[in-house]
């Protein structure tokens, strides 16, 4: 893990209220996971105060060395709002890499990978190591879905990498006029695949872990709490397990991405 | 690192700190949390995570949340318990040269009591942090931190079952500070730390439901330093044992008028979740500045605000 004030590569508008931030970072995330996190300092300012938690997006990469990373954010808030106005040269603090990231078993048969709204940039990190480790396209379906188009993203890239997306909005702006979780349970009566990687909003992690539960398929799901420190130390992240005596696991030690199972979601 | 030049020394009662900078409970986990961002040897003192006898799951979330220049927590006190934290993390903060304060917290006068004297024969442990703003379980759930008397219990039966230092953490939410500082005093408690966090709340104005799950949190970081330094303030003219303050503290400056309203040592809390190297960035931070005015120890500094 690293802290360090890192400058500001890109902050590239993408469409509406998204942004690609790339970052420079000659050290300390060659090693990164996909579901893997950073902890932002956006203003050195007190408020806000406490960072802000965004999962690596992708890895920039220079003659095949890691020189940094890229963040994928949505303009919610005061935090995002400052950081959507950051420019090329300027300087964050950041601290990571953070959290545990999707687990990917060997040898799998096939998996899905299920994507809501800003939810698919850590699963872009995440389809692009499958390709980038030689797994077989065919082995692969992913699926995207958002309120609108706009909410769509990297879809040309996702689509770039040779396996089956299947899009759908809520308002039918683009692909399927349902719920991604819809598309899923659809897809399901004829394909099984042995693993489904999960990032959205909570009620669709909680829809994903139901249906993957009913179906008896495994599957991880990457989870946003709040979070004062990202390291252990506040123990604010905490999330509840099914049956047990620890009650509580913690987001950003345990998770962000968890096996659903042992989760009461 | 940096050659210490000027004497840092500081008596917080029973133990003298090579630094006046520690850690606040609940802020910086079981230290090992932090070995990667700093060097923990350079702390004066490490405080951990608040303990119980039996380990404690915590609240529900939401646990947190941020407020104008601050945050509201409702952890709940969630820890590994005592016997746990003794098999699992002290062997960690033993191999450290700073020393190691351990905070508790019970629900009766029993369990502070059973508490410490588990505490005392544990030779690397250096002190004891009695937390007393948890709710009495036996008298209603009242704090006992907020009523002279229920405090005074406490540490008397803390300090007659232990000889290592017992500091005692008052909390903000009373009306007279000073009062519950006395009566501590009077129970033989060897410091005092204060504040601990003031009690708060947020509201989601969309569902119109309170934002913790616990509905009341307490509030630390910035938005409370003021309140913290007025407290430091009359409690160090009122009492004659040391006193450490905490409550907002972000900068060596912040930590410096703390020193100068009369605390004897600080504790960073929040700013170690903004910024991990806090600690080591406030002891700078006070070394140059004693260097600067040529003040030749942090001696000279405590309680030396003019009026
Ligand atoms: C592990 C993890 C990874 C994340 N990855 C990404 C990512 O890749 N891209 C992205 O755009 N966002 C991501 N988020 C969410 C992001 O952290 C929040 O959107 C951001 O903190 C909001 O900050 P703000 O100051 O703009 O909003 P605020 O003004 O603080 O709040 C605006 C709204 O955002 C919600 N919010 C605030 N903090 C959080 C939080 N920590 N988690 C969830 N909701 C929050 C609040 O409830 C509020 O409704 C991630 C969150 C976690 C926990
Ligand atoms: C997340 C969190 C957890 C805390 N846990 C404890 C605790 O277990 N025991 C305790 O005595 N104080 C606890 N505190 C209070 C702090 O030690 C400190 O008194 C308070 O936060 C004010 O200082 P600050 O403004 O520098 O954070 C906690 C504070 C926070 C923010
Ligand atoms: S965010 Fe502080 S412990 Fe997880």
């Amino acid at each position: 893990m690293l802290q360090e004030k890192v400058e500001i590569l890109w902050n590239k508008e993408v469409g509406g209220l998204y942004y690609r931030l790339g970052l420079k970072c000659d050290e300390g995330f060659a090693d990164t996971k996909p579901g893997q996190f950073v902890m932002v300092r956006i203003s050195d300012s007190y408020n806000p105060l406490l960072r802000r938690p965004f999962s690596i997006h992708r890895l920039i990469e220079e003659n095949g060395n890691v020189r940094g990373f890229e963040i994928l954010f949505k303009v919610v808030g005061k935090g995002t709002t400052i950081l959507s106005g950051l420019r090329e040269g300027g300087f964050v603090d950041v601290l990571g890499p953070l959290g545990r990231g999707f687990v990917i078993p060997e040898n799998f048969q096939s998996t899905f990978i299920v994507a809501g709204g800003i939810g698919v940039a850590p699963l872009f990190f995440l389809a692009s190591d499958l390709m980038r480790a030689g797994v077989d396209s065919s082995k692969i379906q992913m699926f995207i879905g958002g309120r609108s188009k706009e909410d769509l993203l990297c879809i040309d890239e996702i689509k770039a990498m040779g396996f089956p997306v299947h899009i759908s909005t809520d308002d039918g702006s683009l692909g399927e006029k349902a719920l991604v979780t819809e598309i899923v349970k659809n897809k399901l009566t004829n394909t099984r695949p042995d693993m489904i990687f999960a990032c959205g909003p909570s009620p669709m992690m909680k829809a994903v872990a139901g249906i993957a539960e009913k179906e008896n398929i495994s599957c991880q799901v990457s989870l946003e709490t709040m979070m004062a420190c990202g390291m252990g130390a506040c123990l604010g992240c905490a999330v509840e397990k099914k049956e047990s005596s620890d009650k509580y696991l913690h987001t950003c030690l345990d998770g962000p991405v968890f096996d659903a199972a042992i989760l009461k979601i | 690192m940096k050659k210490e030049k000027v004497d840092l020394k500081t008596d917080i009662g029973g133990i003298e700190l090579k630094n006046p900078v520690m850690t606040a409970s609940g802020t910086f986990g079981y230290g090992s949390e932090y070995d990667d961002t700093i060097d923990l040897n350079r702390l004066g003192a490490i405080v951990v995570k608040g303990l119980s006898l039996e380990a404690s799951p915590g609240n529900p979330p939401p646990r947190v949340v941020e407020t104008a220049s601050g945050m509201l927590n409702a952890i709940g006190l969630e820890n590994v318990g005592i016997k746990r934290f003794i098999k699992e993390k002290l062997p960690f903060l033993q191999t450290l040269q700073s020393p190691t304060i351990v905070n508790i917290y019970g629900k009766s006068v029993e369990d502070y009591i059973e508490l410490a004297s588990q505490i005392d024969d544990i030779e690397d442990i250096s002190g004891i942090e009695v937390n007393i703003s948890c709710p009495n379980v036996k008298a209603g759930g009242v704090a006992f931190g907020v009523e002279p008397i229920a405090a005074y219990n406490v540490v008397n039966g803390v300090r007659e079952k232990t000889s290592k230092p017992v500091m005692v953490k008052l909390t903000p939410n009373v009306t007279d500070i000073t009062e519950i500082a006395k009566s501590v005093e009077d129970a033989g408690a060897d410091s005092v730390s204060l504040v601990n966090t003031l009690t708060g709340m947020a509201i989601d104005i969309d569902t119109r439901k309170p934002i913790l799950a616990n509905i009341t949190g307490g509030l630390s970081g910035p938005a409370i330093k003021p309140v913290a330094l007025r407290m430091v303030w009359q409690v160090a003219q009122k009492i004659n044992i040391p006193v450490i303050g905490i409550g907002g503290i972000m900068t060596a400056e912040d930590a410096l008028e703390f020193l100068i309203a009369g605390a004897s040592a600080i504790q960073v809390g929040t700013a170690n979740f903004v910024n991990p190297k806090s600690t080591i960035d406030i002891l700078d931070g006070i070394i140059n500045y004693l260097e600067e005015k040529n003040i030749p120890s942090i001696r000279d500094l405590i309680g030396c605000m003019e009026v």
